[in-house]
């Protein structure tokens, strides 16, 4: 249809507002409460304009247009009227741009110089009230036009449902809570309202007066926290090469939502703690020495070692945190260099499970589905994941997606954030998810709520399944996990009913010595109902770390190259020895990480490349890692910072962060992502691809690493099912994999028509195992390890930027209200928690998030590490250890004072 | 917080006269009664209560609270004086009255006397322009006030308060 605007006509869409077609064709019109995201209010009546044949002013953001509308923007009438609206805008606060963070992007600002307004024709009322009490958003009352934009994103977006409007008239205002201050609310500090305010009302504490917004140069890039891999637009100060802010961009996955971390905790970029110079430990303490000392140094000693004892003395840690490039960079190195295949990473302590039990299934170990499809599912299956706070954002899109009207089951031991918005929540005993799941299958399958039509055509054993899963009665099993029956019938009644249902998974499945076992079962669950390979469904792990899909892809695996080509096939081994250049590469499956470190203490490891990893403080019983690093020969560790592994290191090569070099991660729905440079690296800190081009080269093997891309490039060109992923491809968004060919879309659903990767798919018996640690009378809590909100890992990012430490400073024992009235604990005493292992002495958190006979802490903190009581018992098949479980006993130290523990939802009665 | 049976009865009455997903409707009417069941005021667990019983976000029952002024976000004396001061009264004295119950009582507007009978809550029209001036005193109407009136007015709640004790 076509319209007229301003006497020229223009052509529309069916549902487009007058708005719509004013902007694309770069007509101005003023829009202060109106935003794409938060959708048409028409509160402000800024955006009013003239319509022939309609009776007064019409807010052009809510007007639908109609074939041969008559539009005018700028008679006379319409330019008076929208500068009145925006004149008593400015007299209703105290609107002054002089010092004003948002000043240059502020769309008050940018209404008044569109409307000719120097200042306001009424009087100015400001109160000079302020909200500075939270860690890193301040509020400004006075520069609040209440157009409810943050009320609305806060509510129904990134539903963290703080922010709300309170009191009337004259009096109103925004408000978090009960009407508290920001910082005693329950506000997680995720900073979409900072984002999405049209004035300076909501800025960002951190940029205040670090300058104006026209100074920074924008660098897009993705962020280096979880999994998600949310898309972010870094502010650089070049002067300084400094990160000044972060906002978050309106792309996949993210569509412009962060999380506390991923806005707030950047700084660790430009700490002086960074690692700057090669250091060389010479008589007990490392000294700087150059890259050249270094590099020789190495070269000496694998020369000397692997030649004396063989390759396999050499073992190389990838890392989850660093790019693909330099993942594809360490493995090919000792790969094509060293000829050895032990080479991991970190996806052995937290997804091994997921990649191994989903590759059994399945056919492929990843993430079947994207997290945009979570807004269209029919009921949200969530089993040990805690989401809100591990991944933030896509807790976003399940809180909406039940807002909108999907079902969500939550199961977890503790009563986890997220279960706040389930529809129903499970508390499952910890360890016990195969009797669980197996349970529910056969009350599917009982009720014939089972997909057969899909088990027959697309399963290989389903007649097994179905004879075996007659061991596990829901009676049975609700005996073994602690959930009453009637609670079992109803899950599985819900899961038999759905229409669409996505599983949604964390480490609370994989960290267990069963926890291969807990995949299959629920790739069983999945199967069974048939929910594969198409939108809203799937098996959808969520990956702990910016890159884990992608050290996974990039082959820091023992047991296969970079994308899953594995090393025992003589075929495909002579083709990439083509072209690597090289000969004698090894056809024997090398070490997975516990197994090296295990080796170290027979003398079978030797060498030991650490690439961003705290190895020490990552594995369980620390006291245990410590010994078997410190009878490793020869350490190597490239990182950041200083850990608690440097410690133990011969040599430490300083690495660049995320913003220091191109790359790409790979996140947890299989997109690649790009990263830029936005700023110098600090120091002579190099690239992990420079670092073992360099080694490579003295060793005599070409790696032909000359710059990040060419990295990528060297891979793509074996590279199968991310063969077609180039870094012009993915400028503006990820693509997924499997994307053979540079014209291939990329694959956004696995499995589609029932057709799975490996053919069909693959049903496993699998059997209840009770945690390898049971609680006794010595030993009577069950220990459960995670992460919190505010931190990150061992801390070395989160603890090295600003705010986070002040927002939750010190490790806390969470421990249930029950177990602490016996023991005459209260929140904030003192309590020594001791394992078999070790002890530590940490503050406890009375909580009701813990179950009775269960408490949790995190590995966050240096001073009070779960990982110096978590059990170094593995999973059969990965080797993954059960960071999950362990038994502990808890004694009170002394009294203490309550650590203030905000943005927690307390459980609904 | 928890309502007593027959107002639970009269709650779950008022919740069942809106249809299903519409319950919010009920806020204004359940918060006057949690009002009521409260001492007269609203704390945070109270509102949260009421939301859960709805099912609506907090922050949505904290909003209408705020909204009105007929609820109170702080406590309350027994006797909460609300002396209309919109235009008709004011014409005819309220101002005058507001300063006497402040002098006589001790207080200021918005607070309560420390042996907690009182508290003094300006009010905009309570439509009883013709008996002006005039105050809402829990569900009645006090009228043509006067000092002296005011003077009777206090001395019956304290004397009612001194029987109750």
């Amino acid at each position: 249809m076509k319209i007229t605007i301003n006497n020229n006509i223009f052509e529309a869409q069916e549902n487009d507002t007058v708005l719509d077609v004013a902007r694309r064709n770069d007509i101005y019109i003023p829009t202060l409460c109106y935003h794409v995201k938060t959708g048409q209010t028409a509160k402000c009546r800024a955006c009013v304009v003239d319509v022939e044949g309609m009776r007064g002013m019409q807010t052009s953001c809510n007007l639908k247009v109609r074939d041969g509308m008559n539009v005018h923007t700028d008679t006379k009438e319409v330019q008076e009227a929208q500068k009145m609206v925006v004149d008593l805008m400015l007299a209703s606060g105290y609107h002054n741009c002089l010092a004003c963070e948002r000043s240059g992007t502020c769309e008050l600002q940018d209404a008044c110089y569109h409307l000719g307004i120097e200042k306001s024709t009424y009087k100015d009322a400001p109160t000079g009230r302020k909200d500075e009490s939270s860690e890193f958003i301040v509020i400004d009352f006075d520069k609040c036009i209440k157009c409810g934009r943050c009320v609305n994103i806060c509510n129904n977006r990134v539903v963290n449902e703080v922010l709300g409007f309170g009191y009337r008239g004259k009096e109103t205002e925004i408000m978090c809570d009960d009407d508290v201050a920001m910082g005693l609310s329950t506000c997680v500090q995720c900073g979409e309202c900072v984002q999405i305010c049209p004035t300076g009302a909501l800025t960002d504490k951190k940029s205040r007066g670090k300058g104006r917004d026209a100074q920074f140069e924008k660098v897009d890039t993705t962020c280096p926290y979880c999994g998600t891999g949310c898309q972010l637009t870094l502010h650089v100060d070049k002067a300084k090469n400094k990160v000044v802010r972060v906002t978050g961009r309106d792309e996949w996955p993210n569509n412009g939502m962060l999380c506390v971390k991923g806005r707030y905790g950047f700084e660790f970029h430009a700490s002086p703690k960074r690692l700057q110079y090669p250091l060389i430990k010479k008589n007990g303490k490392h000294e700087q020495a150059t890259w050249d000392e270094a590099l020789d140094l190495i070269t000496e000693k694998i020369k000397t070692t692997v030649g004396k004892y063989g390759p396999d003395v050499f073992s190389a840690l990838g890392s989850g945190r660093i790019t693909n490039e330099n993942n594809y960079a360490i493995q090919k190195f000792t790969r094509a260099v060293v000829k050895t295949n032990n080479i991991d990473h970190c996806a052995r302590t937290c997804h091994a499970p997921t990649v191994a039990g989903l590759a059994h299934a399945f056919g492929s170990g990843a993430a079947t589905n994207s997290v945009d499809e979570i807004l269209e599912t029919d009921l949200i299956f969530v089993i040990g994941s805690n989401m809100t706070e591990a991944h933030p954002v896509v807790s976003y899109y399940v809180k909406q997606a039940v807002k909108n009207g999907s079902r969500m089951i939550v199961c977890d031991p503790r009563r986890v954030d997220i279960a706040h918005w389930a529809n129903l929540y499970v508390p499952l005993k910890v360890g016990t998810d195969v009797p669980f799941l197996n349970g529910l299958i056969n009350e599917i399958i009982q009720n014939n709520w089972h997909n057969e039509a899909f088990m027959k055509n697309n399963t290989e054993n389903p007649e097994d399944l179905k004879e075996w899963i007659k061991e596990y009665p829901v009676e049975k099993a609700s005996e073994i996990c602690g959930v009453p029956v009637e609670q079992m019938k109803q899950v599985a009644k819900l899961l038999g009913t759905a229409e669409k249902v996505s599983v949604i998974y964390c480490l609370g499945i994989t960290e267990h010595t069963t926890g291969t076992d807990n995949v299959k079962t629920i790739a069983n669950l999945q199967m069974v109902l048939g929910h594969l390979g198409k939108r809203g469904c799937g098996v959808n792990p969520l990956r702990g770390q910016n890159n884990v899909q992608g050290a996974c892809d990039m082959g820091a695996l023992p047991n296969v190259y970079h994308n899953y080509i594995s090393v025992k096939d003589e075929k495909t081994k002579e083709k990439i020895e083509k072209h690597w250049g090289v000969s004698g590469l090894s056809l024997k499956e090398g070490y997975k990480l516990p197994t090296m470190l295990h080796k170290a203490t027979t003398g079978d490891t030797k060498i030991l490349f650490c690439v961003g990893d705290n190895t020490v403080q990552t594995e369980p019983n620390m006291a245990k890692t410590i010994q078997e690093v410190k009878a490793l020969e020869f350490l190597v560790v490239i990182d950041i910072f200083e850990n608690a592994t440097t410690d133990f290191a011969d040599v430490i090569l300083p690495d660049v962060c995320f913003n220091e070099d191109f790359g790409t991660y790979s996140n947890l729905d299989r997109r690649v992502h790009l990263l830029r440079k936005a700023v110098n690296p600090p120091g002579e800190a190099k690239p992990t691809w420079w670092i073992m081009n360099e080694l490579g080269k003295r060793l005599g093997v070409d790696l032909k690493f000359t710059s990040a891309e060419a990295t990528w490039e060297d891979m793509r060109a074996t590279g199968t099912i991310m063969g077609g992923i180039t870094y012009e491809r993915i400028q503006h968004k990820g693509l997924q994999w499997p994307c053979p060919t540079v014209t291939h879309p990329g694959t956004p659903i696995l499995h589609t028509n029932g057709k799975f990767t490996r053919g069909k798919g693959l049903f496993s018996h699998t059997q209840y195992r009770s945690q390898a640690e049971m609680p006794d009378k010595e030993y009577p809590f069950v220990l459960s390890t995670g992460r919190r909100l505010w931190h990150y890992h061992t801390g070395t990012q989160t603890r090295n930027s600003i705010g986070l430490e002040n927002i939750f400073p010190e490790e806390l024992l969470e421990i249930s209200p029950v177990d602490a009235a016996r023991m005459h604990i209260k929140s904030g005493d003192m309590v020594k928690a001791t394992s078999r292992r070790g002890e530590i002495t940490v503050k406890a958190w009375v909580t009701e998030r813990s179950p009775e006979g269960v408490v949790w802490c995190t590995f966050h903190f240096r001073e009070a590490h779960a990982n110096i009581l978590t059990n170094d018992a593995y999973d059969n098949v990965t080797e993954t250890p059960e960071y999950k479980a362990c038994a502990i006993r808890i004694e009170k130290v002394s009294e203490g004072v309550e650590t203030v523990s905000r943005g927690f939802r307390q459980a609904r009665p | 917080m928890k309502f007593s049976e027959e107002k639970l009865k009269k709650v779950n009455e008022i919740i069942a006269r809106y249809p299903d997903g519409k319950q919010k409707s009920a806020l204004i009417p359940i918060l006057h009664i949690a009002q009521e069941e409260n001492n007269g005021w609203l704390d945070v667990t109270t509102m949260d209560h009421v939301a859960i019983m709805l099912n609506i976000l907090p922050i949505e029952v904290y909003e209408v609270a705020t909204f009105y002024s007929m609820f109170n976000l702080k406590p309350v004396g027994k006797h909460v004086f609300e002396v209309c001061r919109t235009g008709p009264c004011m014409l005819n004295g309220s101002d005058d009255i507001i300063q006497y119950i402040k002098d006589k009582l001790g207080i200021n507007e918005g607070e309560t006397t420390s042996d907690g009978l009182f508290t003094l809550k300006p009010a905009e029209c309570l439509g009883a322009c013709g008996y002006a001036p005039m105050m809402q005193l829990g569900k009645h109407y006090r009228e043509h006030l006067t000092k002296e009136k005011v003077d009777l007015i206090i001395d019956e709640c304290r004397r009612n308060a001194a029987k109750n004790n």
